[in-house]
């Protein structure tokens, strides 16, 4: 069956990295670790491989070679400081790409805050992770903050102020539900109907939906990981919630096994993401391409877009870093080439665009989110535009 | 705000219809320990493996639902023997005739839990992949104050009221069952009733592992089917079947009913973001009062 | 109708019996005389298949079955009664009963077996539907006996029967041996209470530390001096005589 390849390919990423065969002394090495996990984790993390090995093979960086190391922390806290501590100590790695679940991103934070080595955030979008003041850290996707003004506006004029919220116990889910709470009481001065707050990976949400089926609520926000979430939306349908009734899904709605496990029961859930494969752009139609032919994956979810948009925006740092061999100062050279990075125009629904103050509104970088609704569950799910919003610099901050 | 009393009802339907789950599994946990003497560690991993076998014969093979329940569990439960004869056999032999054969026994139990979610992810991949099974057939119960039943949760409770309704006249009422409740006392005295009595080990190991197997299919609609399932079910059923008394049978099921209960209460009342807690905290007020569990009343004499 | 030639085993890598002969001829009552920890209980597991043997050999019929399981051994008539404290507490007196008839199939014949235990324990019916760990420590022997009768044995094989009983149970008891022998079951009975089981059987064995010491007819075992220096004291006319009625 196919998984055999899967795990294959996970295997050879994993282990044999990248540029062995080119290495010399002038390599910049890059570590980065990532949740890899699924089948679309492991197409991201070879996606981000690949495309290092065309920037090695076009010439490199101004004539030197990325070394990459690509290590899989399977959304685990401790693996992930783990392999942070052997790519920055062992690998003395000049720039960390890490990680995807936000719950392993917050403590590597501080970890290459202390070290001194600029860190590249591919997925986690929990709003703390930029607001611990480290000046090394840079966040490629649409903080959660930006997530839950989109989201609150949308559901505030458009479904109702009377929604019920079940959340999950992961840092993503708990920030994103936060996030959204915050700002339905800014916005429309209302508090939740409904709060549940389950753990990371429940299983049985049938005592909350029948309790939230008694309240004739507006919409319900379901706050979790992927599984987790198409679980909680095939039990509000089995649990008789209507489809008048319209689902909310967090960050983790966007990945794929949200409307391959919920099947019907995904149809009419919406989100706010960084991007959304049913973008007319020529770019996003090209890359849509580029996935499906390379990887085999049916519409790719902003994991991918920001993945790629994080090695090209790593592309243009590098390029602008002057390097001079002393492994201290080619880090802090390379973290003020990122902070230098202005209006990239890329996948991102909006430009990315950092500075150099250690601060919130420096270092999340995408302030552009697009409302995406599922029109379609299973395999070939299908997926429709309902809004574009870009957000303040300081929206979301106390 | 006042005491909702139709919640509480609702949180109580609930705990049953997840409790009798747990009851069929720990039934098997307790049948093999009963049966065998060992404490079967991987027992998590034939449910996983009775989920995904029924996933199979539905999706793949095209069976209807409650023919693919039987599959799964006839699979399963060949799986189980075939794994009770090449691997645990030789270590209970070690351990002198079929007695507890301690560490080794438990380590490889672990070790087989361990082997079988990696088999299964070579099988099947790491991602959770849905149970669609077509439940139509199954009415869906209405009860007081507009609390109602869904179809696939009617189907469990009925369905593990059945099996255990069958292992009960099995055990009680036939004459193989006879025998394999001599082989769980005292495996010579069996034998010197002319019960063939590794046969009979066979059998109550597949009939546990059936009893697994159809916890799996039953609660895959409902909760997708995942290589990982199998852990956090173990430990409920375990819970379960120490609250109950390990080995008693009825107390199996009771104890899966008052986890199923009790962590949904706890879930709906305390907070629901630690629901996993709430079965060992049952398990340690259990022991406390009564360490041998509800129902461990009868000392087993152990020859 | 049982031959052991030579017969050694043990547990491990203890050896307890060191080359047993004995043979016993079909119809016929022989007792396995010896103190604690001669060998008794090992040779009757050694009989009925539980343990291996070392070395040597059993026949039964005259076939071998040095090689079978005791299950094979039961389905070819070999019956072990256990000792009292081996019936099954949590079942039923009736269901003990019915598990030892567990290898037979023809019902009109197990259930002439079980109005004949019944018959020769008709406290067994007064209790049938009672859990056995509720019955007394003679009943209890009555029962484990009543459910090697019903296997439909060819040779029965008891396990010290007269074992923690009052001497009125244990004639009652032996009473019954001595009936089922009649029906034409070869009896080999273990035993401690040497006066007894001498009275009982026709043959005897006197077992120690492995090997059989002496043998020979019941009748001049009992007056051997040998045997009544070491196992007997007193007169053995009076219960004979209620014995053999």
């Amino acid at each position: 069956m196919r998984l055999l390849n899967k795990t294959l390919v996970g295997a050879f990423t994993a282990c044999v990295g990248f540029g062995a065969a080119a290495a010399y002394a002038d390599d910049i090495r890059v570590g980065i670790t990532m949740r890899m996990v699924s089948e679309n984790g492991q197409a991201y993390g070879q996606m981000m491989m690949d495309e290092i090995k065309g920037i090695n093979e076009a010439g490199g960086i101004n004539g030197m070679m990325i070394k990459a190391t690509l290590m899989n922390d399977e959304c685990k806290s401790d693996k992930g400081v783990a392999n942070a501590n052997k790519l920055v100590f062992q690998e003395k790695v000049h720039l960390l790409i890490g990680s995807s679940c936000s719950s392993v991103t917050l403590p590597i934070v501080d970890v290459t805050a202390k070290a001194g080595v600029p860190q590249l955030v591919p997925h986690s979008t929990n709003s703390k992770i930029t607001q611990k003041g480290s000046e090394w850290i840079f966040r490629i996707p649409v903080s959660g903050r930006y997530y839950g003004g989109v989201n609150a506006k949308y559901v505030g004029e458009n479904i109702g102020t009377k929604i019920a919220y079940i959340c999950a116990a992961d840092a993503a889910s708990v920030g994103d539900c936060a996030n959204l709470e915050k700002q339905m009481k800014a916005r429309f001065g209302v508090e939740p109907a409904y709060r549940a707050d389950v753990q990371e990976k429940e299983v049985d949400f049938r005592a909350h939906m029948q309790k939230i089926k008694s309240m004739n609520v507006d919409g319900i926000l379901v706050a979790a990981l992927a599984e987790t979430m198409a679980r909680a939306l095939v039990q509000s349908y089995e649990a008789g919630i209507g489809a008048d009734v319209r689902r909310i899904g967090s960050s983790s709605a966007s990945n794929a096994p949200v409307p391959k496990i919920a099947g019907d029961a995904a149809k009419g859930v919406f989100f706010a993401a960084a991007y959304a494969a049913a973008d007319q752009r020529p770019i996003a139609k090209l890359f849509n391409e580029m996935v499906k032919s390379r990887y085999g994956i049916h519409a790719p979810d902003h994991d991918f877009s920001q993945a790629y948009d994080l090695v090209r925006i790593m592309e243009i740092a590098l390029k602008n870093a002057n390097l001079t061999g002393s492994l201290a100062d080619d880090r802090t050279a390379i973290r003020d080439a990122i902070a230098n990075v202005k209006g990239y125009q890329g996948l991102a629904s909006g430009p990315i665009s950092f500075c150099a103050d250690a601060t919130p509104q420096c270092r999340d970088g995408n302030r552009t989110a697009v409302l995406i609704g599922y029109t379609k569950g299973g395999e070939d799910f299908e997926t429709e535009v309902i809004a574009r919003v870009t957000m303040e610099e300081d929206f979301g901050l106390e | 705000m006042a005491f909702d009393f139709n919640s509480l009802f609702a949180f109580i339907i609930f705990g049953v219809t997840i409790g009798v789950v747990y009851g069929i599994v720990a039934l098997g946990i307790s049948l093999i320990y009963s049966g065998l003497d060992i404490v079967h560690f991987a027992h998590g991993e034939m449910y996983m493996f009775g989920a995904f076998f029924g996933l199979v014969l539905v999706h793949n093979i095209g069976l209807p639902y409650p023919l693919a329940l039987i599959g799964a569990m006839v699979l399963t439960a060949l799986l189980g023997m075939a794994i009770e004869r090449t691997f645990y056999r030789r270590l209970t032999r070690a351990g002198g005739g079929y007695t507890v054969a301690g560490m080794g026994m438990i380590i490889c139990g672990f070790g087989m839990s361990v082997a079988l979610v990696n088999v299964a992810y070579f099988i099947w991949g790491a991602e959770a992949e849905p149970f669609r099974a077509n439940l139509n057939f199954i009415p869906r119960l209405t009860f007081a104050g507009d609390i109602e039943v869904p179809e696939s949760y009617v189907l469990t409770a009925i369905i593990s009221v059945i099996l255990m309704a069958a292992l009960h006249y099995f055990l009680r009422h036939t004459k193989m069952g006879l025998a394999v409740r001599a082989v769980a006392h005292n495996k010579d005295i069996a034998y010197l009733m002319g019960i063939n009595v590794p046969l009979m080990i066979s059998l109550i190991f597949g009939l546990a592992c059936g009893l697994g197997a159809a916890a799996g299919v039953l609660i895959g609609p409902m909760q997708s089917v995942q290589v990982e399932m199998g852990y956090l079910m173990l430990m409920k059923a375990f819970a379960a079947a120490v609250v109950g008394g390990f080995g008693s049978l009825p107390g199996a099921i009771i104890g899966g009913i008052m986890v199923g209960i009790f962590e949904n209460l706890g879930a709906a009342y305390i907070s629901a973001s630690h629901k996993d807690i709430y079965a060992f905290l049952l398990l340690i007020l259990v022991l406390m009062f009564k360490p041998s569990g509800l129902l461990g009343i009868e000392a087993k004499v152990k020859a | 109708m049982l031959q052991i030639n030579n017969m050694q085993a043990g547990y491990g890598n203890l050896r307890i019996l060191r080359g047993i002969n004995m043979e016993i001829s079909a119809g016929s009552i022989v007792t396995l005389l010896g103190g604690n920890g001669t060998g008794k209980s090992t040779l009757l597991k050694a009989v009925s298949g539980l343990i291996p043997l070392m070395e040597g050999s059993i026949s039964f019929d005259g076939v071998d079955i040095t090689g079978l399981k005791p299950h094979e051994r039961v389905r070819r008539g070999i019956v072990q009664v256990t000792q009292a404290k081996e019936a099954y507490p949590a079942m039923t007196v009736e269901e003990n009963l019915m598990l030892g008839a567990y290898t037979r199939k023809d019902r009109g014949a197990i259930k002439a077996d079980l109005d004949q235990v019944y018959e020769f324990f008709p406290v067994l019916r007064e209790r049938r539907v009672q859990l056995s760990g509720t019955l007394s420590g003679g009943e209890v022997q009555m029962l484990v006996i009543g459910r090697g009768m019903m296997a439909g044995p060819k040779m029965l094989m008891l396990d010290e029967p007269s074992a923690a009983l009052a001497p009125k149970v244990v004639l009652d008891i032996f009473g019954n041996i001595n009936r089922i022998a009649k029906t034409g079951v070869t009896i080999l009975v273990v035993e401690q209470n040497v006066r007894m089981a001498l009275i009982l059987a026709e043959y005897g064995y006197i077992i120690r530390d492995g090997v059989i010491m002496l043998q020979g007819d019941a009748k001049k075992l009992i007056s051997d001096p040998a045997v009544k220096e070491s196992f007997l004291g007193g007169s053995v006319a009076d219960t004979s005589k209620i014995l053999h009625n």
